[in-house]
């Protein structure tokens, strides 16, 4: 019944507004992750992205104090306001990843990591008090594929292997000014092939509705056909056509970061932000998270089962009850606290 | 046993977190001054002008530098987007949007396709106009009277809860709407306990939901059949409450919204009308009973004076009518008596508009969101306490298959 005169309308079209007020309020939060080696940019393109800065007294170590280094889990935390909706933006960043002579499981902490996010979340979510929960959860983790070598190495296949079912991967071609144009091209299909051929799964954007308009759907085509995405990130100003534009200086010219015709920074952000910042945290919470959880609940129940056949003392729950007995439960929990703990331990 | 918590993991060693680190407001360092290249006499290609100026810093670095970040501030103090430098230039509004603010558009784009769900309950003895103020609410036939119920049936002898669903559409938005209704409710002789059926229902759909939400492998989206809205029809007496108006609402009030609102009032003048809401505000208070919009759960001063004002006004009178006049040329919903027509809509006549505003048009999402933050956090909190817990249960039949 679609109405056209006052006298007809109900009022219940404000509910999206209604919705859109309370969002407002209570505001966002988004949790980025970024992993690659060092030197590949990753911190400029965040902040190119945010425009942060979030890494002003980083000290840059040199190679040999790298090499008793593992890999690290570090996180920011910015408020960003803009418009009048807030966002609280978390970059988790991973230094160390892929530096040390012998990488092999490098991508481990960050797995972890990963995991225990989730876990929180699955912990607070089954717990009694509700009502503040913090979504720490990775929402999309930008993985940077060094420009220099011919497409996809062992390290990468791995990394993205092990994290595509736990995040949204989104692999980035880094640092794409040291290649031409024709060199991103061909880059970026070999990538695609690659990435098609070893079966990884890279977050793939959701088509687009039918009843959008042509130009939204051409924009939305664009985007997809560039992928991988080849960014540059700066934090510099420059002076280019007569504007003050973010770029870098070279002597043969002046690279913008924002011009779409010299790089993909556009199109990322357009992406990450603009148009599907709220899939990819839909996507971490209705996939990724959900097979976490059906996963953890299988694991306890089949420990439960194993308890059952295995440890007398424990009287075994009888079939119809599917709710046990407190004293049962506390003898239960303790028990798969144990094998969990042991899990965990055989796992490193 | 209170909690049922996931057994606990020790946590690997802790990963070191930077110290959170809020933008730093913008220094008001301005630029150094441009040294180079613009404004060179009319020579053919100016050189690429400006050493690259890091923002914020004071003097000229060398690009690459990755350490170097730019620091306009975003505090949350500022409101609004911001040029991303100090001098006033064109250009400075590329570097000043990021784009977060849109999404809320993505936000209203998705929930506009998934469409919404409501699921009000109509409590009230029969005759007092319950299913005609709904369809008059909703513009639609969508109460059980619609549904082929005939007039003359039979008042059940137990309370009966019947519940009728239709999605109906405005502005692009698509709504499910359940309207539960509860024939039978206080009209027996002996009205002991005919609450009951009612609360049972209400712990039901929490039951449902919850059982869903502990699945292992749930739903992307769970229906919700949950009250989020319990409208209670006190008949115009003018009077006082009556001892049934009570013990319903003292008992409910806890488990799901309550808005209680004067059925029939067009057999009240409108000084007799005033009278009535003072007292029977007064009673409700006396008597404790929290409606809706309880003042608990006002979020903040905003929150407070828009409830304030709303509580001050409540019950509302309302008179309900799926019948059109015409009045001055227009035509409007009424009832007509010989000595003149009662317009639903006119606010000097009943307070029917104000309802459907308060109801529909600025309270609907936060009704559902009290019934899911509070009232069904409430009952799970209970559930979760009684019998040491809930058993994740698997989406096939029985657990015991795999004991």
């Amino acid at each position: 019944i679609s109405q056209t005169s006052e006298k007809e309308y109900v009022g219940f079209a404000t509910l999206p507004n209604q919705v859109h007020r309370k969002s407002v309020k209570k505001g966002f939060d988004f949790t980025l992750m970024v992993a690659g080696e060092s030197g590949l940019g990753k911190s400029t393109l965040v902040n190119s992205l945010f425009l942060t800065d979030l890494h002003k007294d980083r000290k840059l170590l040199n190679a040999e104090e790298r090499i008793r280094q593992t890999v690290e889990i570090t996180k920011h935390t910015v408020d960003i306001e803009e418009k009048g909706v807030k966002l609280k933006l978390t970059i988790v960043d991973t230094p160390g990843f892929g530096d040390a002579v012998n990488n092999t499981e490098c991508w481990r902490p960050i797995t972890q990591y990963i995991d225990q996010q989730f876990e929180q979340y699955f912990r607070d979510e089954s717990g009694l008090n509700r009502k503040n929960i913090q979504d720490n959860r990775v929402h999309c983790c930008l993985y940077f594929i060094p420009p220099f070598g011919h497409g996809l190495r062992p390290v990468d296949i791995e990394f993205m292997k092990a994290l595509q079912d736990k995040v949204n991967v989104v692999p980035l071609i880094a640092k794409a000014d040291c290649l031409t144009p024709l060199e991103i091209k061909k880059l970026k299909e070999r990538l695609r092939e690659e990435i098609d051929k070893y079966g990884i799964k890279i977050y793939q954007f959701p088509d687009c509705d039918s009843d959008e308009d042509e130009e939204f759907k051409q924009q939305d085509k664009d985007l997809k056909e560039s992928t991988p995405f080849a960014v540059i990130g700066s934090n510099t100003v420059v002076e280019a056509r007569g504007q003050r534009v973010r770029g870098r200086l070279y002597p043969w010219g002046i690279v913008e970061v924002e011009n779409p015709s010299h790089c993909d920074f556009v199109k990322l952000r357009t992406m990450l932000i603009r148009t599907h910042m709220h899939d990819l945290k839909d996507i971490t919470s209705d996939c990724h998270y959900e097979n976490y959880r059906a996963q953890c609940i299988q694991n306890m129940t089949r420990c439960v089962e194993m308890m059952s056949v295995f440890h007398s003392p424990l009287a075994p729950l009888s079939p119809p009850c599917v709710y046990p007995a407190p004293l049962q439960l506390r003898r239960m929990q303790q028990m798969l606290q144990k094998m969990q703990q042991q899990m965990h331990e055989q796992e490193l | 046993m209170s909690d049922v918590v996931p057994p606990e993991v020790r946590p690997k060693p802790a990963v070191p977190a930077k110290p959170p680190n809020v933008g730093a407001p913008s220094p008001s360092s301005p630029f150094p001054p441009q040294g180079l290249g613009v404004g060179g006499g009319g020579i053919s290609a100016p050189p690429p002008s400006a050493i690259p100026v890091p923002i914020g810093s004071h003097g000229p670095s060398h690009g690459g530098s990755h350490g170097m970040g730019h620091g306009v501030g975003h505090g949350v103090s500022h409101a609004g987007s911001h040029s991303g430098s100090h001098s006033s230039s064109a250009g400075s509004t590329l570097l000043g949007y990021i784009g977060i603010d849109t999404i809320i558009e993505q936000m209203r784009k998705k929930t506009m396709k998934t469409g919404f769900d409501f699921n009000i309950m109509v409590v009230g003895h029969s005759g007092l106009g319950k299913s005609t103020l709904v369809n008059t609410l909703f513009k639609s036939q969508v109460s059980r009277r619609s549904a082929g119920w005939a007039r003359d049936e039979k008042i059940p002898k137990t309370v009966e809860i019947k519940s009728v669903s239709h999605v109906i559409e405005e502005g692009g938005v698509k709504m499910k709407l359940t309207v539960v209704d509860t024939p039978g409710f206080g009209d027996q002789i002996n009205n002991d306990n005919c609450w009951e059926p009612i609360s049972k229902y209400i712990n039901e759909q929490y039951e449902k939901f919850l059982k869903e939400e502990v699945n292992i492998t749930r739903k992307k989206r769970i229906p919700d059949t949950r009250v989020h809205c319990c409208l209670y029809f006190i008949s115009p007496t003018g009077h006082s409450l009556r001892q049934l108006d009570i013990e319903f609402m003292k008992r409910l009030s806890h488990s799901v919204n309550i808005i209680p609102i004067i059925a029939k009032s067009d057999t009240l003048t409108t000084e007799e009308r005033q009278e009535f809401k003072q007292r029977v505000r007064k009673e409700l208070e006396m008597s404790g009973i929290e409606f809706y919009p309880q003042k608990e759960f006002d979020e903040d001063m905003e929150d407070k004076s828009d409830n304030d004002k709303i509580r001050e006004a409540m019950p509302f009178a309302v008179v309900g009518s799926d019948k059109e006049y015409q009045v001055n040329g227009k035509r409007v919903l009424g009832r007509k008596t010989a000595w003149g027509i009662v317009e639903v809509e006119n606010p000097n006549h009943c307070e029917f508009a104000q309802l459907r505003d308060f109801l529909i048009r600025s309270h609907l999402q936060d009704l559902k969101e009290v019934t899911h933050n509070i009232h069904y956090e409430t009952y799970r909190a209970k559930r979760l306490n009684e019998n040491g817990g809930l058993h994740p249960i698997s989406s096939t039949d029985t657990q015991e298959s795999n004991l």
